[in-house]
């Protein structure tokens, strides 16, 4: 039997981490919860979830000196995902409380939702994406009508707007402001959704993405 | 927006259970049977509800929540007793996405203006369970037990005030008894909420979805009895089921006339209604 990888999930206290663990294992990964400072080399991949505070996620990942295998990893070119708040703490900064420096390694800001025109200024529930660029999410086994046809799960109040449209993959929009629900550059790839929480053409985005990085 | 089909499920110790105007308590099975059938016909998320949890002080939602979501990757909600940052924590990491809060937050505001202050707005949802009583709409709690003096439209202007992410309205008239949801409710609540607001409580076929989706600007619906009786009948043949499960009643003349229809059977007639959903 060929060996499971092993992703190793970083843990921000107050997140779920309970369904992006079961979400890769359904996946085919091993997973195991980083709580500190740990030595990446053993892992084949790095995921970064998250839910809450921009500012508090940031402060939590210096404190426990998990930012430093996050930096390890990104300098490794290790595989990573972000996801929700995963996803925005890879961009410079953003406007939460004021402003909070963040992890920087994608070019851009994150920004409040109430400054725009807007159907929701928090929102909650499925939305579509436009893939810009489909051959990252599709395998030849999978049903390309059923995966970038649906909708996934979203949920927040605060959004990413990158600086280089090249790492924008997929693009989603609330009211009348588009914004970056998926991002990607070099192994690092990363959703503003949720794909742990949108069924199994969730699962099935997931586990392409992952394989293709 | 895509308009969201969401199903409840009402627990009472390890079982789901189904009453009427939210009383009169029937078990119809595991709750984690129904969750992972729900899951399959594409649900849009799920809600579990303790609805003795909080008039009884205790919570036992936490490793039920742990179970149930094992093979459910959708969005849960997890309600009924919770009444402290802790409790939160806890279903939380058992799976939830979101807590729904009603008993507490009438009781202890200071306590959600905390909870939005930890968790975020998203992941607090409050419930407003209403009974119309003449002509008024009032807001009761321990699920439509207690009676308080809050009236519906002050109290959704002061959660929204407060900071929560989402709000559930429930009609304690039109709850489990299938006459159609209350469209002057919805209507009228959904003009005041500028945060997500799911309607609860009424739906017979999918025509009465589609008319409160069409005459109120509700974020989505939440149904439960036409799911559950919809369902049963393919899950009663686990075993398990049968024989916890006191069904029988399903068979008595009063239930001859049950409502029910199915996740997929409904999302295709709204479709073909020209609502957006998934």
């Amino acid at each position: 039997m060929m060996k499971k990888p092993l992703a190793g999930i970083i843990n921000i206290s107050i997140n779920n981490i309970l369904s992006i663990k079961r979400a890769l294992e359904y996946i085919g990964y091993n997973t195991l919860i980083i709580n500190e400072y740990e030595n990446i080399e053993k892992f084949d991949l790095i995921v970064l979830p998250g839910v809450g505070a921009f500012k508090e996620a940031m402060n939590k990942l210096i404190e426990t000196n998990q930012l430093k295998s996050i930096e390890q990893a990104l300098q490794k070119n290790k595989k990573f995902l972000g996801i929700c708040l995963g996803m925005q703490l890879l961009f410079e900064k953003s406007e939460e409380f004021g402003l909070t420096k963040g992890i920087g390694f994608f070019q851009g800001n994150v920004e409040n939702f109430n400054k725009h025109s807007v159907d929701q200024e928090t929102f909650i529930g499925w939305n579509r994406v436009k893939f810009t660029n489909e051959k990252y999410f599709i395998d030849k086994k999978s049903i390309k009508k059923d995966l970038l046809n649906n909708a996934f799960y979203f949920i927040h109040s605060y959004f990413v707007k990158c600086r280089n449209q090249d790492i924008e993959v997929g693009i989603s929009s609330n009211g009348k402001l588009n914004f970056s629900s998926i991002v990607k550059h070099k192994k690092v790839v990363a959703f503003q959704f949720h794909p742990e929480k949108s069924g199994k053409s969730g699962l099935l985005l997931l586990s392409n993405a992952l394989k293709n990085l | 927006m895509i308009k969201r089909i969401i199903a409840r499920l009402d627990i009472k110790n390890k079982f789901l259970v189904k009453g009427m105007h939210l009383e009169g308590l029937r078990i119809l099975g595991y709750p984690e049977f129904f969750a992972e059938k729900y899951f399959n016909e594409n649900i849009d998320e799920i809600i579990f509800q303790d609805v003795v949890a909080s008039l009884y002080k205790r919570n036992q939602l936490s490793s039920l929540t742990n179970k149930i979501t094992k093979n459910i990757f959708t969005p849960i909600t997890v309600g009924g007793g919770i009444r402290s940052i802790d409790d939160i924590k806890e279903v939380l990491i058992n799976g939830a996405d979101r807590v729904s809060i009603n008993t507490a937050a009438v009781n202890n505001k200071k306590f959600i203006k905390e909870a939005v202050k930890v968790f975020g707005s998203s992941t607090i949802t409050i419930t407003i369970e209403t009974l119309k009583v003449e002509g008024k709409y009032k807001v009761y709690t321990d699920t439509g037990r207690t009676s308080t003096n809050l009236d519906v439209f002050e109290w959704i202007k002061e959660v929204q005030e407060i900071g929560v992410g989402e709000i559930i309205l429930t009609s304690i008239n039109n709850e489990g008894v299938g006459k159609g949801f209350d469209l002057n409710l919805y209507d009228k609540a959904s003009k005041l909420s500028k945060i997500s607001l799911l309607a609860h409580g009424g739906a017979r076929n999918p025509d009465d979805v589609y008319k409160v989706l069409a005459n109120s600007n509700v974020d989505g619906v939440i149904i439960a009895s036409a799911f559950h009786f919809n369902y049963y009948k393919e899950l009663l043949k686990k075993k398990d089921i049968s024989l916890q499960g006191s069904t029988n009643f399903l068979m008595n003349k009063d239930y001859k006339n049950l409502f029910f229809f199915g996740i997929q059977e409904l999302k295709k007639y709204l479709k073909t209604k020209n609502i957006n959903v998934r």
